[in-house]
């Protein structure tokens, strides 16, 4: 089950960074198989923590370096059939026959996807109808790859945190988050395809998810938001002059974490009721 | 920062980035400001009784700037024996000075975890049972005009 779980992982990365990569209508059905894909990870998770066994979200390298959508649309068909046959080793057949299902339903649409040139690794860093000063632009890339990280980073920690809560009030505020981050990750990743820089986040650290101190931790996590409204505030204004479009997303994101810090400071005060009550 | 075609292929596609299994040594480098560091794994191999780096991985719980520190310096620590890792990370300490501090704090950070590894070595070599050492960096991570605001506030 165990590595049913990182083989899951690492084509819901693969499936997501496909649907970035993707300039046509393939886009949105990629980003939704993605989305089946990342609710079979956390299926997955779910049954080994039931089964009473350890796990972290380690996995291998994904390679996605292609020029042509078919060959990522291989590997994604390959990975499902190795995912396909472990589960029939899965002690949870009801889990396993829903998760197949949807394997079947999905390899068929990839199969007959149509192919498309890739340019998402060719680094010229040019955004479509934007001219961007060098300074704006290396701004903007440093930005992406930090900010991409960092967005894979807080699903892995917020979905590990709802995994082991049984906290109804703190799971809802936890899923909001994930869908959030899952939210910017994608835009993010778009971003860097369209600037052909794309890649894949690099495996998160075990210690920045199995935490220990979830007040701490939280508390810690208000500051980053308040920071990375800076960074935003920060591009926005680099690219302003250049784009007023580009600077208009960067604001909408902006605000976005301003959402976050609610979010969680409401989670801090919940989490202190219920440990002074 | 400069983003140049060497820096935006170690963004992209970090070099030596995760555990190694055949690992027996590693360092660690941390920055206590803020929490982040840098953890260096090394499969020593023995080349006429010196011991060299025969493999290695690196992990980072910190920004971009860190992994591409990582991705550089562990490329070219790979085949240096201890001496040579002693050297490089020596050069790379002198070279702090010169860049912005965020990024110094950042490379410092890796180099130390690199140093840490080796001295882990020879502690071990003494003792099996040492364990592993971690350097704390003296850089500061904060760019030099919020310390100047900082301190004007």
């Amino acid at each position: 089950m165990k590595t049913v779980m990182i083989k899951t992982h690492e084509v819901w990365l693969e499936t997501l960074m496909a649907g970035c990569m993707s300039q046509t209508s393939n886009k949105q059905v990629l980003f939704d198989f993605a989305d089946i894909l990342f609710r079979h990870f956390t299926w997955l998770e779910y049954e080994l923590i039931e089964l009473g066994e350890s796990y972290t979200y380690d996995r291998d390298p994904v390679p996605i370096k292609v020029t042509r959508l078919r060959e990522l649309l291989h590997d994604i068909i390959n990975r499902l059939n190795e995912i396909d046959l472990q589960l029939l080793s899965s002690p949870d057949k009801e889990l396993d026959s829903r998760i197949a299902g949807d394997i079947r339903y999905m390899r068929e649409v990839l199969l007959h996807m149509d192919d498309e040139v890739i340019t998402a690794f060719d680094m010229k860093r040019e955004c479509p109808k934007i001219k961007l000063s060098q300074e704006a632009r290396d701004a903007l890339t440093l930005f992406l790859f930090e900010e991409s990280y960092k967005e894979y980073e807080l699903i892995m920690i917020y979905n590990y945190l709802r995994a082991h809560s049984n906290d109804a009030y703190l799971n809802r505020i936890f899923q909001i988050l994930i869908e959030e981050s899952l939210f910017h990750f994608k835009r993010f990743g778009d971003m860097m395809a369209k600037m052909g820089i794309l890649a894949v986040p690099r495996v998160v650290m075990p210690e920045l998810y199995q935490i220990d101190d979830v007040t701490e931790f939280l508390t810690k996590g208000i500051d980053e938001e308040l920071a990375a409204k800076e960074e935003c505030v920060k591009l926005a204004e680099a690219v302003a002059k250049d784009s007023p479009e580009l600077s208009k997303f960067f604001d909408f994101i902006n605000n976005q974490e301003n959402y976050h810090i609610v979010l969680m400071t409401k989670a801090l005060e919940h989490l202190k009721k219920e440990n002074n009550g | 920062m400069k983003v140049d075609a060497q820096l935006l292929e170690h963004l992209m596609e970090p070099k030596n980035y995760g555990r190694l299994e055949s690992a027996q040594l590693h360092g660690i480098g941390k920055n206590p400001q803020n929490g982040e560091k840098v953890v260096v794994h090394i499969e020593v191999g023995e080349d006429e009784d010196q011991p060299y780096v025969k493999d290695i991985a690196f992990q980072a719980v910190g920004c971009s700037t860190t992994v591409v520190a990582g991705s550089m310096l562990t490329e070219e620590a790979r085949d240096l024996n201890f001496n040579g890792v002693k050297n490089l990370v020596a050069a790379t300490m002198d070279l702090l000075g010169k860049l912005p501090p965020e990024d110094a704090a950042c490379s410092e950070m890796v180099a130390l975890a690199l140093l840490a590894a080796v001295d882990t070595y020879e502690k071990q070599q003494e003792d099996p049972q040492h364990p592993i050492l971690t350097y704390n960096v003296s850089q500061s991570c904060t760019p030099k005009e919020e310390i100047q605001n900082e301190e004007e506030k």
